[in-house]
């Protein structure tokens, strides 16, 4: 493959990659966005998400890389394994806010994110002591059409996560500056007492923050199975701080941000590892976080926190 | 009789708060029984498993301890702690091993005349091996760890407290990363081999965990010492003011930044210590020792103890490694045979050992929602007031007699504001502001809300930023600079919405007060040379004296934590902590607001006093007799504008006046305000 190759190829792939982490970095934003907590049950609950989405696949009869559908079965089986992911990883972080972090709202410190480290491990540990260590295979029901584009390959795969993602993504972003419950959670995001005077249910503005932050990192999860054709209990961390880094690259708190975040980080990574060492991968984009912290702490495109007195 | 009830009253903390250097008995008789059972631990008891185990456990109190300074004092989640504890084990193992062999060259003569390295000769030349001795070994990696501390520290520091978490987890998942590529330097994931034990005059320890024992005990011991000295000195209430409140900390005098990776490195060296000490123990070092779930092992320990408990983290982390190594095997096993017995396949397929780090998140997750203070929570509460305490006739002390504030007989002014314009995105929230306050004076700012008097506050002590203009303390350009030097340079304030450090005593409160006044860094809090007792038994005197200012409302009440008080003791406190940085300037916030008028006159009277010991005195109040009874000059602000400035009676006559507080209508009438 010639370097333009590489190149083309690499920005394939870094686009599905990054459709993956702006998704999971929606939910870091949406939720650091209200309560200005860095939700750590995040990283698992994506991972989570990819073991439903892994079942749900193998209880509608896909499992292994033999199966392939077309037309309807194919479209149904994909909405119905992102529904129920969705759905359930939605839920899952809704129980996580109202069990353990709602107690904690008004606590000063670092309560609250301890608690969430407390959450992600007790979800990764009771995937581990369930499934068990090593990595599930993913099913992947596409048929395998390709593209040839110069010398790179575009596969169906590569092009149903960049709609389904897009369509994800599109749609939060009317949620939250259409309707009435998204003013209400940019209210909220603005300042949670004048919200809470002029009407705001803050409560039902978090949870919602919850469900939806939760339900794309479920789809994140199925992404991830659909890309590397596996899935294990280990992934949540690495993609966790990746995508943390995409939310803080495109600011914090910053919907349009966190997905152009998300794509940067994907194809940071992507190129890396082409042009640099796989090996690096993660001190490249942690050094990319502690640069952005440094020099533009509200990211390329500001942030949207709190204010608080 | 002002200074006879001063002196009264303060005499009921003085028993207790003044003996600086006895630690309370009760903690003293826990500390030398535990040292003791511990040094006898591996005689009674000659298991060399347990006694490596113990040897874990204490390595792990380190650990903790070292973390308690960050997160239980300083308030600072660091998530990557583990990350220090590699950086110290790689300083000892790679100069202790046979990792690194340059060539031989004379510049390493001197090294090996120094014992550090030795000339091996190899047949294809002769290469040098180094050969660091553990003991100093145990500082270098101290001090190489606070470096990296300092370095990963500082970016984070500008930035809300959260990052720092996110950042230090990065950092804890890069160290392991490079220490698994860097292959040449560290073996890489095979891990280095060949670490050398350590000796002591001729004794080597090799692998019998005996000795490894009571090093671990002794640097337990150092370590609770350490902290302890830390805790009850000047840098330990900066630590915790910044915990409780950042930015009543940096008004108060408190440079953030310096004491957060103060708190930071300290935390860092134990890590690096206790480094050092784990690798020469196993002889070996790979990268996946040091990984995320240490980090957080090491935060269940301080989070299980109680974060901010010296002695509640050493138990935390004692608990939790004598859980994993002795008590999880057997209560499988029970758990295993009850199953067999109740015919619960469940219970019989249960494996806790497997199941420690399912364990560590409930843990956190428990310990968070329920009991936050840990199992031995760092403060105790003191005991109630007594009935009659609390109920004693209220004898107002006075500020007559407080010594230490000369009137300042000057000509220029105390407080010069010229042109100070405030913007928060549109709206302008003073526009090019004059003021004066002259020395000795006292000036009151009044307004209707939002008219820009608390914003004039900020804008002078340094917590907002100004467009243009220039504000001179004395003479001095005072606009641009952080509110900890605004406050070293002599003006104190007070809060509107009364900013204390709730979880810390009164006499806490009003020392973090005089922190820009002493001199104490955190190797005199260690050591406690005389000066340093001299200095801190001053400032514990000066504090009782600040507190009687309001006669037996607090001075009985000088250990208690102030979230125990009432509102207006509240306030009082807060005076008496902006009072005790001994400022030129006082800048007072609403200081009767939620005060009955009989308080209120009495706090009225008590500020009269200070400004008759020379004290400038700045004022933001909505009481207007409290006001005209004070003033000199009123200066009245609306929508970021000055509207009026004069005599307290022109001021109350002045249309523009009435019409931004009554409203137009009323201005045109001849309604006069009060």
């Amino acid at each position: 493959m010639s370097t333009f190759d590489l190149l083309l190829q690499q920005t394939i792939n870094g686009l599905s990659l990054g459709a993956m982490y702006a998704l999971l970095a929606l939910g870091f934003t949406l939720v650091y966005g209200i309560l200005e907590l860095i939700n750590f049950s995040h990283f698992n609950v994506f991972m989570v998400g990819s073991f439903v989405a892994l079942w749900t696949l193998q209880a509608l009869g896909i499992s292994g890389q033999s199966v392939i559908l077309t037309g309807l079965p194919l479209v149904g089986v994909l909405l119905a394994a992102f529904a129920v992911t969705m759905v359930f990883s939605g839920l899952l972080g809704v129980a996580i806010e109202r069990i353990s972090l709602r107690p904690l709202r008004n606590v000063k410190g670092p309560a609250a994110m301890i608690t969430t480290i407390g959450v992600s491990y007790i979800l990764f540990n009771i995937i581990l002591l369930t499934v068990g260590a090593d990595s599930k295979n993913f099913p992947n029901p596409l048929p395998t059409a390709r593209f040839q584009i110069g010398g790179a390959i575009l596969e169906l795969r590569e092009i149903l996560i960049w709609v389904v993602s897009l369509v994800l993504m599109l749609g939060l972003y009317l949620f939250v500056q259409k309707s009435r419950l998204g003013k209400a959670m940019r209210a909220t995001a603005q300042d949670p007492e004048a919200a809470r005077m002029m009407g705001v249910e803050v409560d039902r503005v978090i949870i919602t923050a919850f469900f939806l932050g939760s339900a794309l990192a479920g789809a994140g999860g199925l992404i991830f199975g659909l890309y590397y054709n596996f899935t294990s209990f280990i992934i949540g961390f690495t993609a966790g701080l990746r995508a943390f880094t995409a939310a803080v690259l495109g600011g914090i708190g910053n919907v349009p941000g966190a997905m152009i975040g998300g794509v940067l980080i994907g194809l940071i990574e992507t190129m890396g590892g082409q042009f640099i060492a796989t090996a690096w991968t993660d001190v490249i984009i942690f050094s990319i976080l502690v640069l952005v912290l440094v020099f533009k702490p509200t990211g390329l495109f500001g942030t949207l926190t709190p204010t608080k007195s | 009789m002002a200074s006879e009830a001063t002196t009264t009253t303060a005499a009921v903390p003085r028993r207790r708060s003044f003996a600086l250097a006895a630690t309370p008995r009760r903690r003293q008789m826990i500390l030398v029984a535990f040292i003791v059972a511990a040094a006898l631990f591996p005689i009674l008891h000659n298991n060399d498993a347990d006694i490596d185990a113990g040897a874990n456990a204490l390595a792990y109190a380190t650990l903790a301890l070292g973390l308690n300074i960050v997160v239980g004092f300083a308030g600072l989640l660091d998530l990557g702690y583990a990350a220090f504890f590699a950086i110290g084990a790689y300083t000892y193992g790679i100069l202790s091993s046979f990792q690194l062999e340059p060539a031989w060259t004379p510049f390493w003569e001197p090294f090996a005349w120094l014992e550090l390295v030795q000339r091996m000769p190899q047949p294809g030349g002769d290469v040098v091996h180094f050969t660091l001795s553990f003991w100093l070994a145990l500082p270098l990696a101290a001090s190489i760890a606070a470096f990296f501390g300092v370095l990963f520290g500082a970016p984070t520091l500008r930035l809300k407290g959260d990052y720092l978490a996110i950042v230090t987890l990065g950092f804890g998942e890069i160290v392991p990363i490079i220490a698994r590529n860097w292959s040449s330097l560290t073996s890489g994931a095979m891990g280095l081999n060949g670490i050398a034990a350590p000796h002591l005059f001729g004794f080597n320890f090799g692998i019998d965990a005996e000795p490894y024992f009571y090093v671990a005990l002794s640097m337990v011991v150092l370590l609770i010492f350490v902290s302890f000295r830390l805790r009850d000195s000047r840098i330990g209430r900066a630590w915790m003011a910044i915990r409780e409140d950042e930015i009543a900390a940096s008004a108060m005098g408190v440079d953030l930044a310096r004491l957060k990776l103060l708190a930071f490195a300290i935390g860092a060296a134990f890590a690096g210590m206790t480094g050092t000490f784990y690798v020469a123990k196993l002889q070996t070092a790979t990268p996946e020792m040091f990984g995320f779930p240490v980090s957080v092992m090491i935060l269940v320990m301080v989070v299980l103890g109680g974060m901010g408990s010296v002695l509640g983290v050493v138990v935390g982390a004692i608990l939790l490694q004598l859980l994993q190594s002795w008590f999880l095997e057997d209560l499988t096993t029970w758990l295993h045979a009850l199953g067999r017995l109740v015919g619960s396949d469940l219970l019989q397929r249960v494996d806790l050992v497997e199941s420690i780090e399912l364990i560590f998140g409930i843990i956190l997750v428990v310990m968070m929602l329920f009991r936050r203070q840990g199992l031995i929570p760092a403060t105790r509460r003191p005991a109630a007031l007594s009935f009659e305490q609390q109920h004693a006739e209220v004898r107002r002390g006075s500020a007559i007699g407080l010594k230490g504030f000369s009137g300042e007989k000057t000509d220029v002014p105390a407080l010069e504001v010229r042109g100070v314009t405030v913007r928060f995105g549109g709206l302008v929230a003073l526009r090019s502001i004059d003021l004066t306050v002259p020395a000795g004076g006292v000036v009151a700012v009044i307004g209707p809300n939002g008219s820009g008097k608390s914003t004039l506050f900020n804008v002078t002590t340094g917590l907002t930023r100004a467009e243009g203009g220039s504000i001179k303390l004395f003479g001095e350009e005072i606009l641009g600079l952080p509110p900890h030097k605004v406050l070293a340079r002599g003006a104190a304030r007070t809060f509107q919405n009364i900013r204390l450090f709730p979880n810390l005593t009164v006499l806490d409160n009003v020392l973090v007060g005089q922190h820009a006044r002493l001199r104490t860094q955190a190797l005199g809090a260690v050591l406690r040379l005389p000066r340093t007792r001299a200095e801190e038994r001053a400032a514990r005197e000066w504090a009782m004296e600040v507190i009687g200012i309001f006669g037996n409302r607090l001075t009985p009440r000088a250990l208690q934590q102030v979230s125990s008080l009432s509102y207006a003791n509240r306030r009082r406190v807060e005076i008496a902590r902006a009072i005790a940085s001994r400022p030129r300037v006082l800048l007072l916030d609403e200081p009767t607001a939620g005060m009955n008028p009989a308080e209120t006159i009495e706090l009225a009277e008590q500020i009269k006093q200070l400004h008759t010991l020379g004290l400038t005195v700045v004022l933001i109040e909505h009481k207007l007799d409290v006001v005209t009874s004070l003033a000199q000059n009123v200066v009245v602000l609306d929508h970021g504008e000055k509207l009026a400035e004069g005599l307290p009676e022109e001021v109350r006559r002045n249309e523009a006046v009435l019409t931004a507080y009554l409203g137009r209508n009323a201005g045109a009438g001849s309604a006069a305000l009060v």
